[in-house]
């Protein structure tokens, strides 16, 4: 017997498993050496270039961290609904957007009567409630009206539904507020900024991603520390189970909605205090995004969802710069969602059920 | 050599010829034979006017003060050739889908005489081409992108004019009055890869160079983007004197924001185009204070004589002033429809009009007057409207303090 026999080959270079090998996996693998060569030598020869400094860096992290954390946020409404329904919910961005319109409503009065300057907590705790109220509300009532009926129909039918309600709160909101970008009130204290080594870091962005880890990690606790999230972890892994053992299936799909109606206000109004517009249309790109993300972290996971949001976030902000910059690539920017995607699909060629979703999936079974 | 030349424009010609004769059937109807096709309109029946501007989103004040400015035009003229006139508005939302989708409605509507509008170039590209293919002529009331009226422009187009400015005018006074005025040698553009800003940027950028200024780069956004912080830090890397970026508003209220936290831009003047109106205000919040944008003049003085009184009817009729700076050449586009239309147009005894399509065109090119705007008279491309540079500056982030002039205010000339 010689020392490296074919039996004891790794699984991937045996005969075997070559004489499998079919044209796609080639064209696949030859795909992510390219993507991976590309990536390799653009950063080399950017960080070569040395355009950035330190300081620079460290920005582009910060930005990316910053709206990764919203896309996380909203992430998470998406792989809850996903993880107890098998729906996706492509309405969930635009019920982010009621709740940074509501919040608007909220902040430009209590803006305009000076109390947002003078009572910043109590002011954003006010806008806050009213956000995850009207989110809650109309993530609810989109359960009730919309979702239900449809929940032991198989097929396309909800997915349409899904979209169907995404157009319907946006022409709504559009309907009843005007299709123009209002501006977020920006009081004082959201305009100073922190300084960091040598960066200077908006407080309103510290504030954004403290607050979305903070939610996440309630969530979190929700999820995997009380009856209602053991219940909504049972109907997740089989409904049929579940309501057999006992569990009140349709309670755990309403509280999902809840939780996930919640999250969007977060979102909405992280959202529009960092960027600082509101308007009918702005759930639906961040939306798709934060879709996008919860497809990349692993669809159903809620590790992989917040996992998600910040990779896509991080890899917007740095990515141009980092990648492309080093080939001298003109107006890098106007790439940074081809690049985001191109590295989504790449994960999801990879990694098939996402980055987390198949530990999700071992631990399981 | 100019023999050669020659041959070429007989084959251009001759093979623009074929491509419309292939498109459209000469027709009679009554007293009226054209080319292209014939209305016939009767005794009592509006003449129908299309119009198609950016009636929804960020943009709205911009296209909903060019609809106002033809509505204020339609009641002054009353009836026409005896007729009342009905505008048939279509939001085109500014994009070039939602271009296509209005023009398409209207070129749908046999009864279309002529189209009035689009707001943006991105709605004019595949915009003016469907209305032509129905025979129907189009002005443009803001599309100012230089492609829709340049001497090389497809035939397709043989059916769009413009009472709006060129932006190949716009482009190169911007320029000027960047590098002359402000005294700047390097400078950053931004463009969102529309035709009106890709194209304005082209010839700021061409134009500066001319003037000797460096351009440091030219970067590109996508409209919907939010978050430039990462774009603006890269730009603060090449230390430039000023940014030069024509974008929309939801945009330009972004870059305006963010340039105010992104070290190195904190006082680096950014440059925008054509933005008079309230929702600049809305999107940029306070960072809007100081905001300097070029525009064509629309101060009363640089308009024409009636202009005064055009204001005052507006503010009647709408119960606010103008909301935006296109008004004056929305009315003109208006009154060069309604010119045009009555010297096409044919009426017998019974008081039935019966316009040809191909005379209708030929008449648009043939109109001169002076218009609120200024002097109106096309081109042989379709270029109608003159050109003379100002650049206005908000002064107050309070969008209810919006009126032109005042916030923002003329500053250039």
């Amino acid at each position: 017997m010689t020392l490296l026999s074919l039996s004891t080959l790794p699984r991937f270079f045996s005969l075997h498993s070559m004489a499998r090998f079919t044209f796609v996996d080639v064209i696949l693998w030859a795909l992510r050496i390219t993507v991976v060569v590309i990536v390799a030598s653009g950063t080399i020869a950017t960080l070569i270039k040395g355009r950035y400094t330190a300081a620079e860096w460290l920005d582009f992290v910060i930005f990316g961290v910053t709206i990764g954390s919203i896309y996380a946020q909203i992430a998470l409404g998406y792989t809850m609904v996903y993880g107890v329904l098998r729906l996706i919910n492509f309405a969930h961005g635009d019920v982010m957007m009621t709740g940074a319109f509501s919040g608007y409503f909220v902040a430009a009065g209590l803006q305009s009567t000076g109390f947002l300057n003078s009572h910043p907590v109590l002011a954003m705790a006010a806008v806050l409630a009213v956000a995850m109220l009207t989110s809650t509300t109309i993530a609810v009532l989109l359960e009730r009206i919309a979702y239900r009926p449809f929940r032991r129909v198989g097929g396309a039918a909800p997915l349409i539904c899904a979209i169907g309600a995404s157009f319907f709160l946006q022409q709504t909101f559009r309907g009843l507020f005007g299709s123009s970008a209002q501006g977020y009130p920006d009081p004082a204290w959201q305009l100073s900024t922190l300084h960091f080594l040598g960066v200077a870091i908006p407080r309103v962005d510290i504030i954004v991603v403290i607050a979305s880890l903070c939610a996440m990690f309630v969530l979190h606790l929700i999820i995997q520390r009380t009856r209602m999230g053991t219940a909504m972890r049972a109907v997740s892994e089989d409904p049929d189970a579940a309501a057999l053992m006992g569990v009140d299936v349709t309670k755990v799909i309403v509280f999902t909605f809840i939780l996930g109606g919640a999250m969007a206000g977060i979102a909405g109004v992280s959202y529009a205090m960092v960027y600082k517009q509101v308007n009918f249309f702005m759930g639906f790109t961040p939306g798709i995004k934060a879709f996008g993300a919860a497809v990349l972290g692993g669809i159903g996971s809620v590790p992989g969802a917040m996992f998600g949001g910040f990779f896509l976030g991080m890899v917007e902000s740095v990515g141009p710069a980092l990648f492309l910059d080093g080939f001298g690539i003109p107006a890098p920017y106007q790439l940074r969602d081809a690049i985001a995607y191109t590295l989504l699909i790449m994960v999801l060629i990879f990694r098939p059920h996402g980055i987390l979703g198949e530990r999700m999936k071992t631990k399981r079974a | 050599m100019f023999k050669r030349s020659l041959s070429i424009s007989a084959i251009a010609i001759s093979a623009s010829l074929l491509l419309t004769a292939s498109v459209f059937a000469a027709e009679t109807v009554g007293p009226v034979t054209d080319d292209i096709g014939v209305i016939k309109i009767p005794k009592g029946a509006p003449i129908q006017i299309g119009g198609y501007w950016v009636l929804s989103g960020p943009d709205t004040p911009f296209g909903l003060d060019e609809k106002r400015g033809v509505q204020v035009a339609i009641k002054d003229q009353g009836l026409l050739l005896g007729h009342p006139i009905q505008l048939n508005a279509e939001d085109s939302l500014c994009t070039p889908e939602g271009g296509q989708t209005a023009a398409t409605k209207l070129a749908a509507n046999p009864y279309t005489v002529i189209v009035i509008g689009p707001s943006c170039s991105s709605e004019a590209t595949p915009g003016a081409p469907i209305l032509w293919k129905a025979g129907i002529v189009s002005i443009g009331t803001s599309a100012t992108a230089p492609a829709l009226t340049a001497a090389n422009r497809k035939p397709e187009y043989d059916g769009f004019v413009r009472t709006a400015y060129n932006d190949t005018d716009q482009g190169r006074e911007d320029a000027k009055w960047v590098h002359d005025v402000l005294k700047t040698t390097r400078a950053v553009t931004i463009h969102d890869g529309s035709p009106y800003t890709t194209q304005l940027v082209a010839e700021f950028v061409k134009n500066y160079q001319k003037l000797g200024g460096t351009i440091l780069s030219q970067e590109a956004i996508s409209p919907t983007d939010v978050d430039m912080h990462p774009l603006l830090t890269r730009i603060a890397t090449e230390k430039p004197d000023v940014i030069y970026a024509p974008l929309f508003a939801a945009a330009t209220g972004q870059i305006l924001r963010q340039a105010k936290e992104t070290q190195g831009l904190e006082n680096v003047p950014s440059i925008g185009n054509g933005l008079l109106d309230p929702s600049t205000i809305k999107a940029a919040g306070a960072a809007v204070v100081g905001y300097k944008l070029t525009s064509v003049d629309t101060s009363a003085e640089s308009r024409g004589k009636n202009y005064p009184a055009l204001v005052k009817e507006y503010t009647a009729m709408f119960g606010e002033g103008p909301v935006g700076g296109f008004h004056s050449i929305a009315y003109d586009a208006a009154v060069l429809a309604f010119k045009a239309i009555e010297k096409a147009a044919v009426v017998d005894k019974n008081g039935t009009i019966y316009i040809g399509r191909k005379a209708l065109r030929d008449a648009v090119y043939t109109i001169k007057f002076e218009g609120m705007s200024g002097p109106i008279a096309c081109d042989a491309h379709g270029q109608c409207g003159q050109f003379k540079e100002s650049v206005y500056e908000f002064t107050n982030a309070d969008p209810n303090t919006f009126k032109l002039g005042v916030n923002p205010k003329k500053i250039y000339p």
